[in-house]
C-alpha cells in the first residue's frame, strides 16, 4: 500500500482522532541513543544544551529511524536546570539528572517563579530554538513534538521525591499550593514551543502507579490537566510511566489529545480503560525488548498494539541510550508490514 | 490454632481481614498479633495509620511501664510494618502512605535503639545499600531500606551515585552480611555488574552476598552479572535479605 499522507499529516490526524493511511510512529519522550549521537556527532550532555546539536540529534528520529515525528527534548531537565536546580550533567552514555537529594525548595512559598526569566535561561531557550531549526531543516512534512514538564514532576525535582510525597499526604492545601505555583511554567513553556513550530507537546507528569494511587491523580491532577488542555495552544500528549490503568479513565476526561502509556499496561486493557476519551501512544517495552532483545520481538509488540487499536506506536518511555538502531527501525517496519497485511 | 478473632484489637483484625489475602500470610499475621498486649497493639495500629506523634507517645509509655524494648519493637513496630509491607505490595497503599508509616516507625525506634544498643542486642543482620554510580534516584532504595529496618535489619545507607570503590570500602568497614544495589536507569544498570566485577578483582566477592533491584532490572540480568539475588520490590528485598543473611551466617 502506498502512503497517502505525509508523516506530519498522519501524526496530526491521529492526535485529532481522524482517519490515517497508516498508524504513525512517534516518540513522545526520546529515541536518542549513543549510536545516533556518534552518527551525527551530537553527543550528550551538549546535545541537551545546544540548539544546533539538539536539532541534529533529534532529526535522526526521522532521517535514520523512519519515525513520523521528531522529539528534541531527550531528558526531563530543561526547566529544572533553568529554575536553578542542582544538576549532574553526566557524559555521552548517561542522561543528565536533577540532584533531587539537594532540593531547592522546602515550602510552597519558596516558589516564586518569574516565568519569563526562567524561560529565557539557556537550557530552556535551546528547545524552542531547536524546534525552529528542525522545522527549517525537515520542512513541513515531519511532525515536531516538544516537551513541557508538568507540576507534579517539577515538584519531585524541586522539593525531592520523598518530601513532596509526604507533603501530599500531610497537607492537601500545601500540595495544591505547590502545583498552582508551578503550573504556569508548564503552560507557558508548552506555548513557547508551539509558537516555535511544535505540532504537539508532551507533558510528562509522573503521578505513576509505582508511587501514588489513581485516586491521587483524580484528586490532585485531573482538573489541572483539563486546564492544560484548554490553555495550551495545541495538542498535548500526557506521559506517565508505570502502571496507570487505574487512572486512565480520569486521564481520558482531561481533553488532552493523547496519553503515552507504559508496557506495564497491556494495549488491550488500556484501550478499554480510556474508551473514546483519548488517543493512546505506546507501548514498546524498553529494558527487556528494545534494549535486550531483537527486531522480531519488537515487531511482535508493535503488532499487539496495532491489533488492539492503539492509535500511535512508539517506545514506552525514553529509550535506553544503548538501544540498537535496528530495534528502533523495526517499529516503523512493523507498522508497514501490518498495514500491508490489513489494509488491502 | 489461633484465630483472627483471638486478636484483641479490632482495627488490626479488620486490617488483616481486608488486606491480607494469602492464606499463609494471614496465618503469619495472626501469629504475630495473637497474645500481644493491648498497649503494643495500639502502637502497631498507630504505625499502620502513620501517626508518628502517637507512636512516639505510646512507645515511650510502653517502655516507661516496663515492657522490654525488644518486645515493644517486635510486637508493636515490626508487626505493624509487616502489615504495611503487605498492603503496599498489593497496591492497597502507595508510597506516600508507606513514607508516613516509616516516619512513625522511626519515631518509635528513636526510643528503642539506644536501649537495645546499650544492652548489646544484635539486629537481624546488617545490610549496606546504595544506588549505583551515575544514578541519582533513591526512592526505590529508600523503600527497601524502610522495609528492611521495619523487619529488624540494621541498614547502612550509602546514598546515590555510589562508586564501586565506595561499595567496597563500605563492605570492608561495616562488615555487613548483605549488600544491596539499586538502579532506576537502563544506562546505570550495567554499573551493578561493574561493581560486582570490582569485588571479584579485589578478591572480596566471596565475602559478601549481593542483592540487586530497580525498575529496569530483571532476574535474568541479575543472574548474568553475578548477583546472589534479585528483589522485585521492597517486600521481596526483605525476604531475600533474610535468605542471603542466613546463607552468609551458615557459610
Amino acid at each position: 500500500m502506498t502512503a497517502t499522507m505525509t508523516s506530519r499529516e498522519r501524526v496530526l490526524a491521529a492526535l485529532a482522532g481522524e482517519p490515517v493511511d497508516q498508524t504513525p510512529v512517534i516518540n513522545p519522550t526520546s529515541v536518542a541513543t549513543v549510536e545516533l549521537m556518534d552518527l551525527v556527532d551530537a553527543p550528550f550532555p551538549d546535545a541537551n544544551r545546544e540548539p544546533e546539536l539538539m536539532a541534529r540529534l533529534a532529526a535522526t528520529g526521522h532521517t535514520e529511524l523512519g519515525f513520523d515525528a521528531v522529539m528534541p527534548v531527550f531528558s526531563i531537565i530543561q526547566e529544572s536546570a533553568s529554575m536553578g536546580a542542582k544538576m549532574q550533567w553526566e557524559q555521552k552514555d548517561n542522561w543528565p539528572t536533577v540532584k533531587m537529594t539537594q532540593p531547592i525548595y522546602s515550602r510552597p512559598e519558596d516558589i516564586n517563579i518569574d516565568v519569563d526569566k526562567v524561560l529565557s535561561q539557556p537550557d530552556a531557550v535551546c528547545v524552542p530554538e531547536a524546534i525552529k531549526l528542525l522545522r527549517k531543516d525537515l520542512g513541513e512534512d515531519v511532525a515536531i513534538i516538544g516537551k513541557s514538564m508538568g507540576p507534579w514532576s517539577q515538584a519531585y525535582h524541586t522539593f525531592g521525591v520523598e518530601p513532596f510525597l509526604l507533603m501530599s499526604l500531610d497537607s492537601e492545601e500545601k500540595t495544591r499550593d505547590i502545583l498552582n505555583r508551578l503550573k504556569n511554567l508548564t503552560i507557558e513553556y508548552a506555548n513557547q514551543q508551539f509558537a516555535a513550530g511544535a505540532d504537539a507537546v508532551t507533558l510528562p507528569d509522573h503521578a505513576t502507579g509505582d508511587l501514588v494511587s489513581g485516586e491521587y491523580y483524580h484528586r490532585y491532577l485531573e482538573e489541572m490537566h483539563q486546564e492544560f488542555a484548554e490553555r495550551c495552544n495545541g495538542p498535548i500528549i500526557l506521559h506517565i510511566c508505570g502502571r496507570t490503568v487505574d487512572r486512565m479513565p480520569y486521564i481520558a476526561n482531561t481533553g488532552m489529545a493523547a496519553f503515552h502509556f507504559d508496557s506495564k499496561n497491556t494495549p488491550q486493557e488500556s484501550m478499554e480503560a480510556v474508551g473514546d476519551g483519548i488517543r493512546l501512544v505506546g507501548n514498546i517495552n524498553n529494558p527487556t525488548t528494545l534494549f535486550s532483545q531483537g527486531p522480531e520481538e519488537v515487531k511482535a509488540e508493535v503488532f499487539a498494539n496495532l491489533d488492539a487499536g492503539v492509535q500511535m506506536v512508539g517506545p514506552e518511555c525514553a529509550c535506553p541510550l544503548q538501544t540498537p538502531i535496528e530495534n528502533l527501525r523495526a517499529i516503523p517496519e512493523a507498522v508497514a508490514e501490518w498495514t500491508a497485511k490489513h489494509k488491502h | 490454632m489461633a484465630e483472627l478473632s483471638d486478636i484483641t484489637n479490632e482495627f488490626i483484625r479488620d486490617e488483616i481481614e481486608e488486606f491480607v489475602e494469602r492464606e499463609n500470610e494471614k496465618e503469619q499475621m495472626i501469629g504475630l498479633y495473637v497474645g500481644v498486649s493491648d498497649d503494643l497493639l495500639k502502637i502497631a495500629e498507630a504505625l499502620i495509620e502513620g501517626e508518628d506523634e502517637l507512636v512516639d507517645e505510646l512507645t515511650k509509655a510502653a517502655l516507661d511501664a516496663g515492657t522490654p524494648a525488644l518486645t515493644v519493637m517486635d510486637d508493636g513496630l515490626i508487626a505493624g510494618m509487616a502489615l504495611v509491607g503487605i498492603k503496599f505490595r498489593e497496591n492497597f497503599i502507595f508510597v506516600p502512605e508507606v513514607l508516613s508509616c516509616a516516619r512513625a516507625m522511626k519515631a518509635g525506634m528513636a526510643h528503642i535503639e539506644p536501649i537495645l544498643s546499650d544492652a548489646g542486642v544484635e539486629p537481624v543482620a546488617k545490610v549496606v545499600m546504595g544506588t549505583v554510580k551515575g544514578d541519582l534516584h533513591d526512592i526505590g532504595k529508600n523503600l527497601c531500606i524502610m522495609m528492611l529496618r521495619g523487619a529488624g535489619f540494621e541498614v547502612v545507607d550509602l546514598g546515590v551515585d555510589v562508586s564501586p570503590d565506595d561499595f567496597i570500602d563500605a563492605v570492608e568497614n561495616e562488615h555487613p552480611a548483605v549488600m544491596g544495589m539499586s538502579a532506576l536507569l537502563t544506562t546505570t544498570m550495567p554499573n551493578m555488574g561493574k561493581t560486582i566485577d570490582a569485588f571479584v578483582d579485589a578478591d572480596l566477592r566471596d565475602d559478601i552476598k549481593i542483592m540487586v533491584g530497580g525498575a529496569p532490572v530483571t532476574p535474568e540480568f541479575a543472574e548474568d552479572m553475578g548477583a546472589d539475588g534479585y528483589g522485585k520490590d521492597a517486600m521481596s528485598a526483605v525476604s531475600l535479605a533474610k535468605q542471603l543473611a542466613g546463607a552468609a551466617a551458615s557459610a
